[in-house]
């Protein structure tokens, strides 16, 4: 009864905010070289994948609040079209749909799962979804264009606790969600990730594209840690199911 | 505009596959000189590995006592560090894996096989056509843009990033994206039931060695261009082990009691690429074009045939 009263003298003498925020940062995890430790399994529990913005629920697709500051993708005059037309023919356009890789930053709010692995020359995000692999190289430069990748060419660092990743090199393959919205291959996303539990990654992305949109404008959502015993990252090689079906019906190859 | 995809893609994913094999064989070979010796067989002299003649059977014996007396360098939890990029330049790309004198498509091969000390894989008698079937009829697998599979990721073209962390070990491959997580915290495998085509990985560390232990496959992927192939009850052991800062020996054995008569062993190098070298973003399914070529002549590996 005595400690307890101690416990909320000192709780009552402190100003809550710092009190919590020492808190929280003495319990992040570190990596082998202090860094916060973001190894391990995480997933969204987000519906941005399906649209990044709000959105009411339809068939097959859960409402959701969005992910965009705001609430606005500021398209430039035209540009919304395309996104309708998108999102009209989704069905068989869409990244997803046609299982290529789904870039950045849509690969981190995908509703698949995904291990970090990480030193501190390079971290390594893997993807349950076709075997994503994303190369983050560590305090180095972007090489000299022109190069297009799914995954853009990723060059991370640290400020302070928080990890900062400078993509560039994109395709003009890739959709940011079901719902048709989409950039250029001039694409640019500046991703912060912030442990701020030792199961909680704030991950925030700012996009930047002036083929597309009139202003930079940024997306942000939480990571969730998987905790379940022995869980890891499986497979969904998307490609290979229908091919195989195919196959099987005897509908390729030579007679 | 010229671009990284454009280039690999257009070399190898968008060509008939004998000419993709043409080039691969090409490319990969690279540095190695095709020597002839007399008359026989055009035999590739490598460069040797870690101090050891890298012909596996050579390299074998002379990088486990090479292995033996060296203290490598350490992760801060002790476990040798062997964080980085590495060519297992000796595989060839996994054209193929037994001696072999090269052909119009393949290239030549000094078998990777170590034990049986034949250097052949002892496939049961019932199977013993399948691989000259396979690579008649159909396309190996990596050509249709499926994963590699275990062990062929760690010696499939273009290389391999390692990423250690505490108590994981990743294998990150550039061809086709695919790589691998190894919990080495002394974790179970998961259920039986559910298969993957890179498998269940778990390892653990033998003083300086790496073992890792691979079940839960499937018979989706074969073991080389050239077809060699297992079933799903394959089950593999490797051995990582550091020879000395820039060598690594890989040991793999293989079994497979519904394919094989007896477990069998692969040894070869593995080598540090030089300072800098990036293992980058090498997309397969995304880009492909060739697949209706190379369907005219192959069909797709569905698994291994009833028998």
């Amino acid at each position: 009864m005595r400690l307890a009263a101690a416990a909320l003298s000192v709780f009552i003498a402190c100003p809550v905010s710092a009190q919590t925020t020492a808190a929280r940062d003495a319990a992040l995890p570190r990596a082998w070289d202090g860094k916060p430790d973001l190894n391990g399994v995480w997933q969204t529990l987000s519906t941005a994948d399906w649209d990044l913005q709000d959105h009411s629920a339809r068939l097959g697709v859960p409402a959701g609040q969005g992910v965009v500051e705001g609430n606005e993708i500021p398209y430039k005059p035209g540009m919304f079209a395309t996104k309708q037309e998108n999102f009209s023919k989704q069905a068989t356009e869409d990244t997803e749909s046609k299982c290529w890789l789904l870039g950045v930053p849509r690969t981190m709010y995908a509703p698949y799962p995904f291990q970090i692995v990480q030193s501190p020359a390079y971290i390594a995000v893997l993807g349950e979804y076709a075997h994503t692999t994303r190369h983050i190289f560590m305090n180095s430069e972007h090489p000299p264009g022109p190069l297009e990748y799914f995954m853009g060419d990723s060059r991370g660092r640290w400020e302070g606790d928080t990890l900062v990743v400078d993509v560039k090199y994109f395709t003009d393959n890739t959709w940011f969600d079901r719902a048709g919205n989409f950039h250029s291959a001039d694409l640019h996303v500046v991703e912060r990730y912030t442990l701020v539990t030792p199961d909680h990654i704030r991950y925030e992305a700012t996009i930047e594209d002036p083929q597309v949109f009139t202003r930079p404008w940024k997306i942000s959502l939480m990571l969730y840690r998987r905790r379940e015993p022995n869980v890891r990252v499986l497979e969904y090689e998307c490609y290979t199911y229908d091919l195989q079906e195919q196959a099987r019906r005897g509908e390729l190859g030579p007679k | 505009m010229t671009t990284k995809i454009d280039e690999v893609t257009s070399m190898f994913m968008r060509l008939p596959l004998m000419l993709i094999l043409a080039i691969a064989l090409a490319c990969i070979v690279g540095a190695t000189v095709i020597a002839q010796e007399g008359g026989g067989p055009r035999v590739p002299q490598r460069p040797p590995a870690g101090g050891c003649p890298s012909i596996s059977r050579e390299f074998w014996p002379c990088a486990k006592a090479k292995a033996a007396a060296f203290n490598p360098p350490r992760n801060p939890d002790g476990t040798p560090n062997m964080n980085g990029a590495w060519n297992p330049f000796t595989a060839n790309g996994s054209q193929n894996i037994e001696d072999f004198a090269g052909s119009q498509f393949l290239g030549p091969q000094v078998t990777l096989i170590v034990d049986p000390p034949d250097g052949k894989v002892p496939y049961l008698p019932q199977w013993a056509n399948q691989r000259q079937d396979n690579w008649d009829h159909y396309i190996d697998p990596l050509g249709s843009c499926y994963i590699t599979g275990v062990p062929r990721q760690t010696f499939a073209p273009r290389g391999i990033a390692i990423i250690q962390g505490p108590k994981v070990f990743a294998m990150a491959g550039e061809f086709a994206h695919q790589y691998r997580v190894i919990p080495t915290d002394n974790s179970p495998h998961i259920g039986d039931s559910i298969r993957l085509l890179m498998g269940d990985s778990r390892g653990h560390w033998e003083s300086n060695t790496l073992v890792v232990d691979t079940t839960n496959l499937t018979d989706s992927t074969w073991l080389s261009i050239s077809g060699h192939f297992h079933s799903d009850a394959l089950h593999v052991t490797e051995r990582f082990t550091l020879v000395d800062a820039n060598t690594i020996l890989y040991e793999t054995t293989l079994t497979d009691p519904k394919v094989f008569r007896q477990p069998w062993t692969m040894a070869m190098p593995i080598i540090r690429f030089e300072q800098g070298h990036e293992v980058l973003e090498e997309p397969c399914f995304e880009t492909d074009r060739d697949l209706p070529v190379m369907l005219q002549d192959h069909k797709i590996w569905t698994g291994l045939p009833r028998q």
